[in-house]
C-alpha cells in the first residue's frame, strides 16, 4: 500500500466540506476501498473516513417505509426486526453477503457504491478498458462470472447484493454534496451501464455523498433468492429480487448478470399484479432470461435467472422453494 | 535383573492438542512473529505473465526510493507467472512495496501454452510405446472377451496448496554463525541447504520452526524464500525476512498439477475388471515434470497398458501435495468403477467388493456402507423433484514402511518431563503424539510432559513428507518413555533393597509388596542433575505395519435447476494402525475429508488464455470450501488388528474424497460429470449435454 493521509471526519457537514473541497478518497467501511489500496490499484494521496459519524447509523421507521442510513452495516440490516418482517428482500440478501466479519464492518453506502470484483479489473497487471486501457479482456478471455445482460463494451456485473432489493421495492437514494439541496434519485436510476460511463458504476457526480436510502412504502410482498457456488464467503452467480408495492405490479430485479442491478421489464410485463402461481413464475423466470445473451463461459447463468426469479417469486407468495 | 518391556500402546486417548491453548490464544509463535533488531525485507520481482520479454523498468527509480536497499534484476524472460526475474531488498515492508511500484516493469507478452488440452500429444502417440506393444496381444482378446468396454477421459484441475500461512524464512547470518526461522516441514533439510548458501558448519546454523501454518507437501528445502534470504542476509550481514504474499502463494509455490486421464476398460461376464487401456497426462511448468497420476490404482484392474506423458505449459510448477497424484487419479478411477457397474448393471458397492484388492478394505465398505445409508440409494437420476441425493464411495491406502528418527527424554527430579525431536510439528499434532506417547508409557498425567520440537539443535527427525513423522518417531518415544521408567523402577527397587524385577511399575506408581512410592517421589531419586535417555531404534515398538486403508461414502445433494452440489454427509473409515490421540486423528481425517471436498467443488487455478497471467490468484475467486460447506463429516478410526504400530495418517484421507462426491453426483443427477472442479456450470452442462443442448 501506498502512503496516505488519514481524515477521520466528525460531522457529515464537515466531510461533506472536505469532500467537495479537497477530492479525497472516501472511506466507509473500507471493505472495498482497502483492499483495492492494497492491490494498488488506488492509490489516494488522502483517504476521509466516514466511520465516526455515527448519526449516518440508523434504520428508521419513517410513515409507511423505513430509512436506513449509509453508515448502517450489512450486519445491522441482517438483524433487524422490522427489516426481516417487512422488507425481507433486502433483510435476506444483506444477511447473507460476505461472511460475518465483512458483514460487521460493511456499510450499506458503501455496498451501493463499491467498485465492480471482475478480476481483470482487480489486477493491476491487466490494463484493461475500465481502467482507461484498450481491451476487455472478459471478451476473449476467462468470463464464467461476468455479466449476460447490458454488458457492452465492458462486461462487469455490479457487485452489490443490497441494490436488487433495494431497486424491486422502489427505493429512493439520498444524495448530499456541500452548499446544495439533496437530491433524491430513485434506485434504478442510480446505477449506469458502461455503454454510457466507463469509469463509474453510478451517477454521483465528485463531492457527493449518498447519504441515505429511503424506502417509501414496505411492500406487500418481497423475496430475493441469490444462487452461489459456495455457501460461505462468495459472491453469488445470479441473484433475483423480486417486489410487489402497494398492490402495482410486480417489479423484477435481477443481480450478479448485469453491470447494473437489472430491471426485468420481460418478467413485470408476465406478471403484471397477478397472484404468483408456480406456473406463472415459471413463465416469469423464461422471460427474465430471454433477453440473455452470454458470453463463451457464462451460458449457464441465463438458466441461473430462470430459477432465480422462478424461486423468488414463489418464495414471496410464501411458498416452500429449494434452498 | 530380568528386562520385561511394556510395549502397550496409547490407547484410545482422547486429550486435546497439547498447543490448543497457545494456538487460541495467538501465544503461539510462528517464524513472522519474530522482528529481530535490524531486520531488512527482501522479496523477488516477478513477471505476471505466462511468457513475455521485460521491456522496460525504472531500476534507478526504484534503487532511489526511500529505505531501498537493493535491486537487482537478473533475468528478462517469464516463462510462468510469477516467474523470479531478480529482487529487492528493503528497510521496512512499506519501503519494498514501493520499490516494487517504482520499478514500474513493462512486458511484451507472447502467447502462453495455457490449456493441457491443446498442448497435449495425441492419445494415439503413446500406442507406438513398447510397454503398449508388448501388451498390445493381451488387449485385443480382453477388449473381444468383454462383456462390456467402456472407453472415457476424465480431467481435474490444478489444485493450490494454499496453506494459511505463507511460505516465509527469516536468516540471520551472524559471520561465524546464524540464526534461521523458517515455515518448513523439514527442519533439518532447511538447516542443511543453509550451511550450503552460507558456507557455515552444521552446528554453527541454528535452524527453528515452532509452529507452521499448513504445508501439504509444499514446504520443503530452503526453497525460494530462504534462498534469498540466506543470502541477502549474508550479503548484508543483517537479518533478512523473505515473506510471499497470497499472489505468489497461488503462483510460485507448488501446486497439484492438472489432469487428463484417458481409460479403456473392459470387464467380464461376471463384473470383474480384465484390464485396458490407460493414458494419463499431467500439466506441469514451463520445462520439467512431476505430473504423474496414480491410475490405475487400488482396485484389481487385469492387464492394463498404461502410459503417461507430462504437458508443459507457462505456469508454475508442481510440488508434492498431500497424497501426490492420488485424489486425482483415484477421482478418475473410482468414476469409471461407478460407470463401468452401471454398464454392467451392478451396484457400485458390489461392484467394488468383487474387484478389491484388500480385505481389510471389503469389511470397511460393509460397515461404511451401513453407516452412510446406502440402501437409501436409488438408481441414478431416479429422485422425484429438483433436489436430488446421491451416494458414492472412494476408497485409498498408504505404505507404512519404518524409518530413522532420535527421541531425547529429560526426567527432572521434580518429576517433570520434556521430549525432544528436532522435526517440526506442521500443525498435525506431532507434539500432542510425542507428549500421549510419553506420557501413556511413563504411566503419567500428560499434563508434566513437554514436547520441544522444531529446532535443529535437538535430536534429528524426519521431515513431514509421505506421512511418516509419526510412524517413524513414534516407536522411539515410546522405547524412549520405556527406559526411562525402567531406569526409575531401578532406582526404587535399590531404594528399597529389593530386586528391581519384583517392583511393579504401573500408572506412574512404584510398588512392591504394600510399599508403593508415587512418581515425584521416584524421581527425587535421580541423582544428577535429570535422567536423559536417547532412543534411536524402533525395538518392539516397530510393529508389522498396516496399509493404512481409507474407505469413504459421500451423500449429496444436487439441486438440477442450478447446479449447486451440496455435501451433506461423508462417512470416512481410517485405519491408522494403533490410533495414539483419538481427536488428531479424527481431526486429520475430517482435515482431509474438507480439503477432498474442496478440491471435487471448488478449488481451479484459473490462467488467463491470452496472457497466462492467473485471474485468480486469491482466496475469492480461488475458491475454498467454507464453513457452510463442510458437511457432517464421521470420522471412523479403524483398528484391522489390536497389535498394530503407529502408522501413516497425513495423506490417505484426502484421497478418496473427489471420487466419492464425483461418484455422488453422478448418482443423484444420473450422467457422470467428467470433470472438477464440479460447479453449477459443469452440472448444468452434463445435464444440458444429456439433453442434446448446450449450455
Ligand atoms: C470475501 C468477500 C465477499 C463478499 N461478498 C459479497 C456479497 O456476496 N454481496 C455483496 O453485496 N457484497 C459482498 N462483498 C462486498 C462487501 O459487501 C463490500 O465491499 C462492502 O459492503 C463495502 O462497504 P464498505 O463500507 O466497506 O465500503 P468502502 O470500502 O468503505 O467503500 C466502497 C466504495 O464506496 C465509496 N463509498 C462508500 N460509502 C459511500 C457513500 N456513502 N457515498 C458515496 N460513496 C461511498 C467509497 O469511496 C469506495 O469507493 C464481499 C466482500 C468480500 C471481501
Ligand atoms: S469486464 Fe470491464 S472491468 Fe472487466 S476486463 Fe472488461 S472492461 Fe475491464
Amino acid at each position: 500500500m501506498q502512503p496516505f493521509n488519514y481524515l477521520i471526519a466528525d460531522t457529515l457537514d464537515a466531510a461533506l466540506a472536505e469532500y467537495a473541497e479537497n477530492r479525497p478518497v472516501l472511506k466507509a467501511g473500507g471493505i472495498d476501498l482497502v483492499d483495492r489500496m492494497k492491490e494498488r490499484l488506488a492509490t489516494p494521496a488522502v483517504v476521509l473516513s466516514l466511520g465516526e459519524v455515527e448519526v449516518l447509523r440508523y434504520i428508521e421507521p419513517e410513515g409507511e417505509g423505513v430509512r436506513l442510513g449509509c453508515l448502517t452495516t450489512l450486519a445491522d440490516i441482517g438483524r433487524s426486526e422490522l427489516l426481516n418482517s417487512r422488507y425481507a428482500a433486502l433483510a435476506e440478501s444483506a444477511g447473507h453477503a460476505a461472511t460475518p466479519q465483512v458483514r460487521e464492518r460493511a456499510t450499506l453506502g458503501g455496498n451501493l457504491c463499491q467498485r465492480p470484483r471482475c478480476w481483470y479489473f482487480r489486477a493491476i497487471h491487466f490494463h484493461c478498458l475500465k481502467k482507461g486501457g484498450a481491451t476487455c479482456f472478459a471478451v476473449e478471455g476467462e468470463n464464467q462470472y461476468h455479466a449476460v445482460l447490458g454488458g457492452g463494451p465492458c462486461h462487469i456485473v455490479h457487485p452489490s447484493n443490497c441494490a436488487p432489493p433495494l431497486v424491486a421495492m422502489e427505493a429512493l437514494f439520498v444524495v448530499r454534496r456541500a452548499g446544495a439541496e439533496e437530491r433524491v434519485i430513485p434506485a434504478r436510476e442510480f446505477f449506469v451501464l458502461p455503454s454510457s460511463a466507463l469509469d463509474r458504476e453510478n451517477v454521483l457526480a465528485p463531492g457527493e455523498i449518498l447519504t441515505e436510502v429511503r424506502i417509501p412504502r414496505a411492500p406487500d410482498q418481497s423475496a430475493t433468492i441469490e444462487l452461489r457456488e459456495k455457501q460461505s464467503f462468495d459472491w453469488p452467480l445470479a441473484m433475483a429480487s423480486v417486489a410487489r408495492v402497494d398492490g402495482r405490479r410486480w417489479n423484477v430485479c435481477l443481480g450478479a448478470v448485469a453491470p447494473v442491478p437489472w430491471v426485468s421489464e420481460e418478467a413485470a410485463e408476465v406478471l403484471g399484479s397477478a397472484d404468483i402461481t408456480p406456473e406463472l413464475a415459471a413463465r416469469a423466470g423464461e422471460a427474465a432470461a430471454q433477453a440473455a445473451q452470454p458470453m463463451s463461459d457464462n451460458g449457464y447463468k441465463t438458466q441461473l435467472i430462470k430459477v432465480a426469479v422462478k424461486r423468488a417469486l414463489l418464495k414471496a407468495a410464501g411458498q416452500e422453494v429449494p434452498a | 535383573m530380568t528386562w520385561r518391556p511394556d510395549n502397550r500402546l496409547a490407547l484410545e486417548n482422547d486429550g486435546s492438542r497439547v498447543d490448543v491453548r497457545d494456538k487460541v490464544t495467538g501465544a503461539a509463535r510462528y517464524t513472522t512473529d519474530y522482528y529481530p533488531e535490524g531486520l531488512l525485507w527482501a522479496s523477488y520481482i516477478r513477471c505476471p505473465y505466462g511468457k513475455a520479454f521485460l521491456r522496460s523498468s525504472k531500476l534507478e527509480a526504484a534503487r532511489a526510493a526511500p529505505g531501498v536497499v537493493e535491486v537487482e534484476l537478473e533475468k528478462q524472460e517469464g516463462t510462468y507467472p510469477g516467474d523470479r526475474l531478480g529482487h529487492i531488498c528493503a528497510e521496512s515492508r512499506q519501503a519494498l512495496e514501493q520499490g516494487l511500484a517504482a520499478l514500474a516493469l513493462e512486458f511484451e507478452r507472447d502467447r502462453p501454452a495455457t490449456d493441457i488440452e491443446r498442448e497435449k500429444k495425441p492419445l494415439e502417440t503413446f500406442d507406438e510405446d513398447p510397454s503398449v506393444q508388448e501388451k498390445q496381444a493381451d488387449l485385443e482378446r480382453i477388449f473381444s472377451e468383454a462383456a462390456h468396454t467402456l472407453e472415457r477421459t476424465y480431467q481435474t484441475q490444478v489444485q493450490t496448496h494454499s496453506c494459511l500461512e505463507p511460505h516465509n524464512s527469516l536468516v540471520d547470518y551472524r559471520g561465524d554463525h546464524a540464526i534461521a526461522r523458517q515455515s518448513t516441514q523439514a527442519t533439518f533439510s532447511v538447516r542443511n541447504e543453509l550451511t550450503e548458501v552460507l558456507g557455515l558448519p552444521p552446528d554453527k546454523v541454528e535452524m527453528h520452526c515452532e509452529h507452521v501454518g499448513g504445508g501439504f507437501g509444499s514446504k520443503f528445502g530452503l526453497s525460494p524464500e530462504g534462498q534469498l534470504a540466506a543470502k541477502l542476509s549474508k550479503k548484508h550481514g543483517r537479518p533478512v525476512r523473505v515473506l510471499m504474499n497470497r499472489e505468489e502463494e497461488h503462483l510460485d509455490n507448488g501446486l497439484r498439477p492438472g489432469s487428463l486421464q484417458y481409460m479403456k476398460l473392459a470387464i467380464g461376464p461376471d463384473g470383474k475388471l480384465l484390464g485396458g487401456r490407460i493414458h494419463t497426462w499431467g500439466s506441469v511448468g514451463p520445462v520439467g515434470g512431476g505430473g504423474g497420476t496414480s491410475n490405475p490404482s487400488r482396485y484389481n484392474f487385469g492387464i492394463v497398458a498404461k502410459t503417461h506423458q507430462d504437458v508443459n505449459l507457462n505456469s508454475g510448477f508442481p510440488r508434492a501435495m498431500r497424497a501426490p497424484g492420488h485424489p486425482q487419479g483415484m477421482f478418475a478411477v473410482e468414476m469409471m468403477m461407478d460407470e463401468l457397474a452401471e454398464a454392467a448393471g451392478m451396484d457400485p458397492l458390489e461392484f467394488r467388493r468383487l474387484n478389491e484388492t484388500s480385505d481389510v478394505r471389503r469389511a470397511m465398505l460393509d460397515v461404511g456402507a451401513e453407516q452412510i445409508g446406502w440402501h437409501r440409494r436409488k438408481p441414478s437420476g431416479t429422485w422425484e423433484g429438483p433436489l436430488k441425493r446421491g451416494f458414492g464411495i472412494g476408497v485409498a491406502d498408504w505404505g507404512n514402511s519404518p524409518g530413522e528418527a532420535t527421541i531425547t527424554i529429560h526426567v527432572y527430579p521434580n518429576g517433570n518431563v520434556e521430549v525432544l525431536s528436532g522435526s517440526q510439528d506442521i500443525g498435525t499434532g506431532f507434539r500432542t503424539l510425542l507428549v500421549d506417547c510419553v506420557a501413556h508409557q511413563l504411566g503419567i498425567d500428560r499434563a508434566r510432559v513437554e514436547a520441544k520440537v522444531g529446532v535443529s539443535t535437538y535430536p534429528p527427525g524426519p521431515g513431514s513428507g509421505g506421512s511418516v513423522t509419526s510412524r517413524f518417531v513414534a516407536p522411539k518415544a515410546l522405547g524412549a518413555a520405556e527406559q526411562a521408567r525402567q531406569d526409575l523402577r531401578q532406582r526404587v527397587a535399590r531404594e528399597w533393597g529389593v530386586p528391581a524385577d519384583e517392583v511393579a511399575a504401573e500408572n506412574g506408581v512404584f510398588k512392591h509388596a504394600d510399599r508403593t512410592m508415587s512418581w515425584n517421589e521416584a524421581c527425587k531419586l535421580i541423582g544428577q542433575d535429570r535422567l536423559t535417555v536417547t532412543e534411536k531404534e524402533n525395538g518392539i515398538f516397530w510393529k508389522e505395519p498396516t496399509g493404512s486403508e481409507a474407505v469413504q461414502f459421500a451423500e449429496v445433494e444436487v439441486d438440477v435447476e442450478t447446479g449447486i452440489v451440496r455435501v451433506k454427509k461423508v462417512v470416512a473409515l481410517q485405519n491408522v494402525g494403533q490410533a495414539v490421540n483419538c481427536k488428531t486423528v479424527e481431526n486429520q481425517i475430517t482435515g482431509g475429508v474438507i480439503q477432498g471436498i474442496s478440491f471435487a467443488l471448488f478449488e481451479d487455478r484459473i490462467l488467463n488464455r491470452q496472457t497466462g497471467a492467473m485471474v485468480n490468484p486469491n482466496l475469492e475467486f480461488y475458491k475454498i470450501a467454507g464453513s457452510r460447506d463442510i458437511p457432517e463429516i464421521v470420522p471412523i478410526i479403524w483398528q484391522s488388528r489390536p497389535d498394530a504400530g503407529v502408522n501413516s495418517l497425513g495423506e490417505p484421507p484426502v484421497v478418496p474424497t473427489p471420487g466419492a462426491v464425483g461418484c455422488a453426483v453422478a448418482n443423484a443427477i444420473g450422467v457422470p460429470v467428467r470433470r472438477m472442479p464440479i460447479t453449477p456450470w459443469r452440472v448444468l452442462s452434463a445435464l444440458a449435454e444429456r439433453d442434446g443442448g448446450a449450455v
